[in-house]
């Protein structure tokens, strides 16, 4: 489903790795590991020609083909207009999904946010705007960019179970969090200093062997349960 | 309110040819051999639909410059497009290539796009205030430009460029306002086409780019057709400053709607500002009309300044 052949710039160096058909993938790595740059090549922002989705090279699709295939989640919901409205902005994701926008933002409980201004949307509920946005796009492989980060508990079992749902078709989910790693069981890719130093099933990373291997001493796990070692 | 506003606004443009240095008499108006005909069909009339089109191609402009240069104080004036479209014109005046002056202002707006644009591309810098700078060296770069042509130029034609780079709308007869509205309805007609487009760069590039939108198409389809418009605005008005910043902004803050919803009310009110601007050029009682650049950069000046100010806040 997804090739990416050999890929090399200033911050990663030789990237390759297969995605075989519905296979879906967990990016893990240190901060500026080089995770978001390998997101943004993945997803075309950074043009190159070692990527093969569905069989076919990236940089030489149509722009609309190319949404079709691939959508990127940033960490953080950038728009530049301020008084564009939650709304606007999801009118302007409709793309392929079969759900309708009323019922997507059911889906994630943010009627009351509809007419506000997307600026005016605390971390929070823009990550839940992000989300119905991509929902509605509906990408062959969509790519999320730490959907938990600075979420509460409450917002981040919302993000979870949609993460988990046939409302995503294929997913590549970037984090830092090793329990939803876990939870969520996909395979992994660990990144070091722009190098993959791991791809393989979850279950593998997972062994103590590789956790101190990657983590050293930061990491202590308690009935399945990863935490920082404080 | 908002009623209110459109009626005094239209009612402006209707009395606006009624007023000016000599007064008309109504009752000869349709007297087809009286100078108060003349007056008003030849030189009023075609000098209020020049200013109309013209600020509204100004306005429009300047909101498209905000949203694709991601800067509330970018437009084709402070980005040096129009100071590029000025010399063009210039150079056509002196060495008298007049006929094809709409197209020598074109010349340097588009220049002036494309160096922009290299840089902007080579600064990554669309929503800092580095391209605002580059505007200014632009700016300064012409006018050292400007002065060479001043240097090579005689007498009358050096006169000439004084007048039109203060920006002036004197016209006569409805032939000469042909261009201009077809350039502005031209513009006007292309935003609202790209309509979508334009909202969706409004969220961001990168995120316009994954919607499946071919941004580098569409934001040279659109800085092509304001810098057509721009020059031939230029080549006929000379630069006239400040509309497109002013205007723009204000609407932002009386209707709180995202900028793809202003196009059609940027246009209108920008025409109808610079018909009031002209009106009060137009009847201060100097022994000639005060060139409408002056009117307009009175004005504009200050403005720009409380934007500086108002945003060093926030």
């Amino acid at each position: 489903m997804l090739q990416v052949n050999d890929f090399s710039n200033s911050i990663l160096s030789k990237i390759n790795f297969h995605l075989k058909d519905e296979e879906n993938l967990i990016i893990l790595g240190s901060n500026g590991a080089g995770k978001s740059t390998l997101a943004k090549v993945i997803c075309g922002i950074t043009k190159s020609d070692k990527i093969i989705i569905c069989n076919k090279q990236l940089d030489s699709l149509s722009s609309q083909k190319r949404a079709q295939l691939i959508n990127y989640v940033p960490p953080k919901l950038d728009i530049f207009d301020e008084y564009l409205s939650l709304m606007e902005y999801l009118l302007l994701s409709k793309l392929h999904a079969k759900l309708g926008i009323d019922e997507v933002i059911a889906l994630l409980g943010i009627e009351e946010l509809k007419d506000k201004a997307c600026k005016s949307l605390s971390s929070g509920e823009q990550q839940l705007a992000m989300l119905a946005s991509c929902i509605l796009h509906n990408a062959k492989i969509t790519i999320f960019d730490e959907p938990t980060a600075n979420l509460d508990p409450q917002k981040t079992l919302k993000v979870y179970k949609i993460l988990k749902s046939n409302h995503i078709q294929n997913r590549i989910i970037i984090t830092h969090d090793l329990n939803l790693a876990h939870k969520l069981g996909y395979k992994i890719l660990y990144i070091k200093d722009g190098k993959i130093e791991f791809f393989d099933e979850n279950e593998k990373f997972f062994e103590e062997s590789n956790l101190t291997r990657f983590f050293g001493s930061s990491i202590k796990s308690i009935d399945n349960y990863y935490m920082v070692n404080l | 309110m908002k009623y209110l506003f459109v009626i005094l606004s239209l009612s402006l443009l209707f009395i606006a040819p009624f007023f000016g240095q000599i007064d008309i008499s109504l009752s000869q108006i349709n007297t087809l051999t009286s100078i108060d005909h003349k007056l008003f069909w030849d030189l009023r009339i075609p000098r209020v639909v020049v200013a109309f089109f013209t600020g509204g191609l100004l306005g429009l402009s300047g909101l498209v410059f905000q949203s694709l240069f991601r800067n509330p104080m970018s437009t084709p004036f402070t980005l040096g497009v129009a100071s590029g479209a000025t010399l063009g014109t210039a150079f056509a005046i002196v060495f008298s290539f007049i006929p094809f002056i709409a197209l020598f202002g074109f010349f340097g707006a588009l220049m002036t796009i494309v160096v922009l644009f290299t840089i902007t591309a080579k600064l990554k810098a669309y929503e800092t205030s580095s391209l605002l700078l580059v505007g200014i060296a632009l700016s300064f770069f012409y006018s050292a430009a400007l002065m060479i042509l001043f240097y090579l130029s005689d007498q009358t034609q050096s006169y000439e460029i004084v007048r039109f780079t203060m920006g002036s709308l004197d016209v006569v007869g409805m032939r000469s306002v042909i261009p201009i509205v077809v350039a502005s309805i031209l513009l006007l007609l292309t935003t609202l086409k790209y309509k979508r487009e334009i909202k969706l760069l409004l969220t961001s590039y990168d995120n316009a780019f994954l919607k499946g939108m071919d941004v580098q198409r569409v934001n040279t389809i659109l800085l092509v057709s304001i810098s057509m418009a721009i020059g031939v605005a230029v080549s006929i008005t000379g630069p006239i400053g400040f509309v497109g910043l002013i205007i723009p902004h204000i609407l932002k803050t009386i209707y709180k709607r995202s900028a793809d919803q202003l196009l059609l009310l940027s246009f209108f009110y920008s025409g109808v500002f610079l018909v009031f601007c002209d009106l009060v050029a137009r009847n201060l009682g100097t022994s000639s009309d005060v060139p409408i650049g002056v009117v307009t950069s009175f004005l504009g000046g200050p403005f720009f300044i409380y934007l500086l100010v108002r945003r060093k806040k926030q």
